[in-house]
C-alpha cells in the first residue's frame, strides 16, 4: 500500500473520527465515525454541502478543531508523525506548517493585512526555527515563480495589493515552503473566476506531483474533484456516505445522495430542466437525526429500515458505500459498470 | 496595485499629498466654524455689560456702584453693525489676534487661553495617556480571558466606570480622599505657602493637587478604552488570518503581536479625537476640584458673555480637533499599509 513513486509522500489514515460541537442543546456531532485513508502520493477530494462537516474534517487533520468543537474519538495517523489527535502544545504547533500544510479558502484573508508577505514568511521561518532564512526566502520566491507569479514582487506586497488568485498561490506557497508533504486545501478555488480556478487547479496538480505530496482537497464543487482528485469521498450530515476512485464514483454513483448531487449539475448541452435539485435541505448540527440514515429525509429510495437502522458500511472492491439499498444491491453487482443508468454521464 | 516595491519613497509622497489636502480642508473648516460660532455667540441673549452688572449686584454691590464698574467695559465693547464686527473679527484672526477679553478687561484672549490651558493640558493629557495604556493592556487581557471570571470582572469594571458620570466619580473621590481619608488637597493648583517656580516644594504640591483630577479623568475614560480594546481584540481573534497563522504553526508570541497590532489600529482614531477634545477642558472635574483649566474658563466666559474669549475658546477646540484628526490620519498612513496606497485596493 505504501510503495509509491515518491517515497517521501506519507500516508494518512483517519479512523473512526468523531467531532462534536458543544451547544446549548448539548454536544452535537459534526463528524461521525469517519474512516478515510489517504494513500501516499494521491489527491483525495472530499465533497459535501455546507454544514456537511467537511471543513471540520479538514481541521481535524491538524488537530485544529476550534472551540466549542472538539475531537471526541478516533485518530488521524500520519506516517512518520503518529496520531495527530494525541499531539499537543509545541509538538502540535511544529507539526502544523512543517509537516502538514493547510491552504485556506481563497476568499478568506489568510494573511496579516499589516505586514508584507515576505515579513510573514520570515515570521513563519522563525516560528519553525529555520536557521537559513535567506534560503527560505529563496525557496519561497522560486515556489511563487513556479506558480507563475513574480516572486520577489509578491514577497514585497501586502495582502490588499494581491488579487484572489495571487493570494491563493501565496497560501499554497506558505503551506509548502517548509517542505510539508501532507497538504490540506479547504475550498481552494471557491470565489475565484473560472480561468483562475483552472489555473489554481493545474498548479495544485503539478506541484502535488513534483513534490510528492499527499493531498486532501475539500470542496463543494464536483467539477473540482473530477478534475484533480484520484479518490473521492462524499460527506453528508457528518458522515462519509460514499468513497472510491473518482472516475468510478462519478461514473456510477451508488449512494442516492451522490446520484442526487450529480443530477443537480446543470449541463452545457441539453435541457436546463434536466438538472434537478435535491428536494429539502441538508441537516444542520441540531437537525441531524440521531438514529437511522442521515439522508433519509431527502432520499428517493427510502425504506422502512432507514428510519431506525444505521446504514451498513459496505466495501465493494476499491469503493465504500454506506446505504441500505446498496446492501441488497451491492453484493449482487460486484462490478460497477451496471450502476443506476441516470448517473452515467461523465461529470 | 500601486506603490509596490518602494514603500519608503511613495509613502513619503502619499503623506505629503494627504497633508496638503488636509491643511486646505482644515482652513475651510476653521473659517466655517468661526463664522458659525461668531453668529451663535453674538445671538446669545444678554450682553457682557448686563451680565457683569447682574453678577456684581448678586455679589452684594449697590446698583450704582455696579453700574460704575460696568461702565469701564464700554471701551472694550465691539462697535458697528454685526457685519462690520464680523469683518473686524475675521481681520483680527488673520493676524492671529483673538481680541481682548471682557471678563479680564485689557488682557488679550490669547494670554487668558494660555494661562488656562496649562492647567488643563498637563493633567488631562496625563489622565488620557494613563487610561489609554492601562485600558489597552487590560482590554487585550479581558478579550483573551473572556470566557473566565477575570475577563468578566475586567469587562464589568469597564462598563461600571464608563457608565458612572464624571462628576459622580469626581465627588466620590473627593469625598473619600479629602474627607474620609484626608490625604489629598480638595482643590486648587498648589499650596500658597510654596513659591511658584522650579523648587521641590512647589512641584510636589503641584503633583499632589493634580492627583485627584488626573485619577478622576483616567478612571472615567479607562472604561471606554478597555471596552473598545476588548471588542476590537475579539473581532481580530475571529479574523481568518489569526486561525491561518495558528494552522501554519506560528509561535504564540508572533500571533499575539499580530492580534495586538491589528486590534489597536481603530483605537488611534478615538485617541486622537480625545486628545483634540482635551482643549475643551474637563468641565466637571475642574469645577469640583476648583482647577482653573479651560473648561472652567469656558463656563466663565459664557456666563460673562465674554464674546472674544468664547470665540477664542471655540476656535482653540476647533483647531485642536482638526490637528488631531490630521495627526491621526497621517499616523494611519504610517502604520496601516492599506491607507498608504490611497484606499484604491480593496
Amino acid at each position: 500500500m505504501s510503495v509509491t513513486s515518491d517515497k517521501r509522500a506519507p500516508g494518512v489514515r483517519i479512523s473512526d473520527l468523531s467531532v462534536v460541537y458543544r451547544t446549548g442543546a448539548g454536544e452535537l456531532p459534526a463528524v461521525r465515525g469517519v474512516d478515510l485513508e489517504l494513500e501516499p502520493g494521491t489527491i483525495t477530494g472530499v465533497v459535501g454541502e455546507s454544514g456537511s462537516g467537511k471543513s471540520t474534517l479538514a481541521l481535524s487533520m491538524l488537530n485544529a478543531v476550534q472551540p466549542p468543537g472538539r475531537i471526541r474519538s478516533g485518530s488521524v495517523e500520519i506516517d512518520g508523525l503518529g496520531d495527530v489527535v494525541t499531539l499537543g502544545g509545541d509538538d502540535l504547533r511544529k507539526t502544523r506548517g512543517r509537516h502538514v500544510g493547510y491552504v485556506f479558502q481563497a476568499a478568506q484573508n489568510s494573511l496579516n493585512p499589516l505586514k508584507t508577505v515576505g515579513k510573514q514568511l520570515l515570521d513563519l521561518g522563525r516560528s519553525h526555527d529555520v536557521d537559513d532564512l535567506p534560503g527560505l526566502v529563496k525557496e519561497a520566491r522560486s515556489l511563487l515563480d513556479r506558480m507563475g507569479l513574480d516572486g520577489a514582487r509578491v514577497l514585497d506586497s501586502y495582502q490588499h495589493e494581491l488579487s484572489g488568485g495571487m493570494r491563493q498561490r501565496v497560501g499554497i506557497m506558505l503551506a509548502l515552503v517548509l517542505n510539508a508533504h501532507v497538504v490540506v486545501l479547504d475550498e481552494p478555488t471557491t470565489a475565484l473566476d473560472m480561468i483562475t480556478q483552472a489555473t489554481i487547479l493545474r498548479i495544485i496538480r503539478e506541484v502535488h506531483e513534483e513534490r510528492g505530496l499527499t493531498t486532501l482537497v475539500i470542496t463543494h464543487d464536483l467539477g473540482v474533484v473530477a478534475e484533480i482528485a484520484d479518490r473521492l469521498a462524499v460527506m453528508y450530515g457528518g458522515r462519509l456516505v460514499e468513497q472510491g476512485p473518482t472516475r468510478e464514483v462519478l461514473g456510477a454513483p451508488k449512494h442516492p445522495y451522490t446520484q442526487g448531487l450529480l443530477q443537480a449539475i446543470p449541463r452545457l448541452v441539453g435541457d436546463i430542466d434536466e438538472a434537478r435539485a435535491l428536494p429539502g435541505r441538508p441537516p444542520t448540527l441540531g437537525t441531524i437525526p440521531p438514529d437511522g440514515c442521515v439522508f433519509r429525509e431527502r432520499c428517493a429510495v427510502r425504506m422502512d429500515v432507514c428510519e431506525t437502522g444505521e446504514p451498513p458500511v459496505l466495501t465493494i472492491g476499491p469503493r465504500v458505500v454506506a446505504c441500505h439499498t446498496a446492501a441488497g444491491d451491492g453484493e449482487q453487482k460486484e462490478t460497477v459498470t451496471t450502476g443506476p443508468t441516470r448517473g452515467e454521464e461523465q461529470a | 496595485m500601486t506603490l509596490i516595491g518602494v514603500p519608503g519613497r511613495s509613502g513619503v509622497i502619499a503623506v505629503a499629498r494627504r497633508l496638503a489636502g488636509h491643511l486646505a480642508r482644515g482652513l475651510v473648516m476653521i473659517l466655517v466654524v468661526t463664522t458659525i460660532s461668531f453668529l451663535i455667540i453674538r445671538n446669545i441673549p444678554g450682553d457682557p455689560m448686563a451680565a457683569k452688572y447682574e453678577k456684581l449686584v448678586e455679589q452684594g454691590m449697590s446698583p450704582e456702584a455696579a453700574q460704575q464698574a460696568v461702565n469701564v467695559l464700554y471701551g472694550f465693547m465691539p462697535t458697528g453693525s454685526m457685519w462690520e464686527q464680523y469683518l473686524d473679527y475675521m481681520k483680527g484672526l488673520a493676524r492671529f489676534d483673538l481680541g481682548q477679553s471682557l471678563n479680564v478687561p485689557g488682557t488679550g484672549v490669547g494670554t487668558v487661553l494660555m494661562s488656562a490651558a496649562k492647567w488643563t493640558l498637563i493633567p488631562v493629557l496625563a489622565g488620557t495617556l494613563l487610561s489609554f495604556l492601562v485600558g489597552i493592556i487590560l482590554g487585550v487581557y479581558a478579550a483573551i480571558k473572556r470566557q473566565s471570571k477575570v475577563g468578566d470582572l475586567l469587562a464589568i469594571s469597564g462598563s461600571l466606570l464608563h457608565g458612572l458620570p464624571q462628576y459622580v466619580l469626581a465627588l466620590l473621590l473627593a469625598a473619600i480622599f479629602t474627607t474620609l481619608i484626608p490625604i489629598l488637597p480638595a482643590g486648587g493648583t498648589a499650596d500658597i505657602m510654596f513659591e511658584p517656580g522650579f523648587n521641590a516644594g512647589y512641584i510636589g504640591s503641584l503633583i499632589q493637587h493634580a492627583t485627584l483630577p488626573v485619577v478622576t479623568y483616567a478612571l472615567s475614560s479607562y472604561g471606554g478604552w478597555i471596552l473598545a480594546m476588548k471588542s476590537s481584540v475579539v473581532t481580530v481573534l475571529g479574523d481568518d488570518f489569526i486561525l491561518a497563522a495558528e494552522l501554519r504553526g506560528m509561535k504564540r508570541s508572533i500571533i499575539f503581536r499580530y492580534i495586538a497590532r491589528n486590534a489597536i489600529l481603530p483605537l488611534f482614531t478615538i485617541l486622537a479625537l480625545s486628545l483634540g477634545m482635551l482643549f475643551g477642558g474637563a468641565i466637571f472635574i475642574e469645577r469640583i476640584f476648583n482647577y482653573p483649566g479651560l473648561g472652567l474658563m469656558l463656563i466663565d466666559s459664557i456666563t460673562g458673555r465674554d464674546y472674544a474669549l468664547m470665540g477664542g475658546a471655540f476656535l482653540l477646540i476647533t483647531v485642536a480637533i482638526i490637528i488631531a484628526n490630521i495627526a491621526a490620519d497621517l499616523l494611519y498612513t504610517v502604520i496601516d499599509p492599506r491607507v498608504r496606497s490611497g484606499g484604491e485596493a480593496a
